[in-house]
């Protein structure tokens, strides 16, 4: 499985990568692999089953508690 | 650098509203908490929808050409607009995100039970991904395509399903207190005729901007007005079984039996849902990584879309523990928690530029 999200994730990468650096479009390039990088580590730990914080219950706790409903 | 160099017509952008607002409210529809009196809580809730509308194009009125991250910039100055923006553009993303989760929960609970969530939502994400990468326009087209057969197929359940229908299942109107209705009624505001907010990131691409505020108030009594109509007969079919039921729609419209051969329609809800549901995917993907590219000064928002889009896929999987607790955000904490985003943010800029008398005359188009 991990294999598979490794070989995915290089082909996402690969496919946009040799355009942005031709153009030098540095910005750009330095945008996508800091997001490509978050959703290779997510989806490594996604498939790996550690859990992830449930970001919407966390703020519906914080909300209910803050105003009581 | 122009990062769209798209426009659209205002029909374009009230037909987007339209397929906007269905989005995800094809399944669950609007209203819910209120019982039968959910039809009495939509049209309240539209009303409040408008007044919301009337807020944030008035500002897109006023800076016409330039999308909310621009505007922030102009009214705030470069760090704290920059600031403001970053929280705009997360509650696009994780609006995006809830939209994946209702559509991945539907799917695994009604229609394909075996499947991966991951897998579905992959494959929606990367239609909307492609359609993104297009642009406004090709997204508007799509719309043009969509949007008018949901509505046409909305109205046909409707007919088709007359003969099951007991108004009676209707009464006594404003059974549920008044407190109650109006907490329900500010929640089919915010979810989902406010969340249309999230076009202050396409309104800048109309091609005649004036017109836009009544194009998208056009849109949303579309919509609304259809909403009401589910609402009336979702209600009068299943009485009071419409509030046990998680998707009442895609229950009420399976009675629908004509001559044993015309049946099992509710497919077709279900087929609105992947429609409607890839309309604000893409609209809410397409504000996200144009708002980042406007942020970070990009020189282009599309190499940031398949990673961006893939986020939103983990913070779908991710973002509730079960679905239990997705309704109760859902009925309670979402109305307000989109408070500060879909009136707050809007409502502050516009009465800051008033009275800062922005933009400067002449700059307006420039």
């Amino acid at each position: 499985m991990i294999a598979l999200f490794m070989i995915g994730s290089a082909m996402l990468a690969l496919w946009p990568i040799p355009g942005l650096v031709r153009k030098r479009w540095w910005k750009e390039l330095i945008c996508f692999a800091v997001l490509w990088s978050m959703g290779f580590i997510f989806s490594v730990m996604l498939s790996m089953r550690i859990n992830l914080p449930p970001i919407t219950t966390i703020i519906n706790k914080y909300i209910t508690g803050m105003f009581g409903i | 650098m122009l990062l769209e160099k798209g426009k659209i017509s205002n029909f374009q952008l009230s037909v987007l509203i339209v397929g906007f607002v269905f989005g995800s409210s094809v399944i669950i529809p609007p209203g819910q908490g209120a019982g039968h009196d959910a039809w009495i809580a939509c049209a309240l809730g539209l009303m409040e929808g408008l007044l919301i509308v009337w807020i944030f194009t008035a500002l897109a009125k006023q800076f016409k050409d330039k999308t909310i991250v621009e505007i922030n910039s102009l009214v705030y100055g470069k760090i704290l607009g920059k600031c403001i923006s970053v929280l705009f553009i997360w509650y696009l993303f994780h609006l995006g995100a809830l939209v994946l989760n209702n559509y991945a929960r539907f799917f695994k609970l009604e229609i394909y039970p075996a499947t991966p969530k991951a897998v579905g939502l992959l494959l929606v994400m990367l239609v909307c991904a492609s359609t993104v990468g297009r642009g406004i326009e090709v997204l508007a087209r799509c719309g043009l395509i969509l949007a008018p057969l949901t509505l046409l197929v909305a109205v046909t359940d409707t007919l088709l399903v007359i003969p099951h229908i007991d108004l009676k299942n209707l009464l006594p109107i404003l059974d549920v207190p008044i407190r109650k209705l109006l907490f329900v009624s500010h929640g089919t505001a915010s979810f989902p005729f406010a969340e249309t907010v999230a076009f202050l990131m396409v309104l800048a691409f109309v091609d005649k901007p004036e017109k836009g505020p009544s194009a998208v108030s056009r849109g949303l009594l579309i919509s609304g007005f259809i909403f009401i109509m589910v609402a009336v007969r979702n209600a009068a079919v299943l009485g009071q079984m419409g509030t046990v039921y998680n998707y009442p729609t895609y229950i009420a419209v399976q009675v629908i039996d004509i001559g044993d051969i015309f049946n099992r329609l509710e497919a077709l809800v279900a087929i609105n849902l992947i429609t409607m549901g890839f309309i604000k995917i893409s609209i809410l993907l397409y504000g996200t990584v144009l708002g980042l590219a406007q942020v970070f000064n990009l020189r282009s928002y599309r190499p940031i879309i398949l990673p961006v889009g893939i986020l939103m896929v983990i913070l779908a999987l991710t973002n509730v523990g079960n679905t239990l607790e997705m309704l109760e955000f859902a009925s309670k904490g979402y109305s307000i928690y989109a408070v500060p985003f879909q009136i707050g943010i809007p409502l502050i800029t516009l009465v800051i530029a008033k009275l800062r008398k922005l933009p400067p005359k002449g700059e307006v188009n420039s």
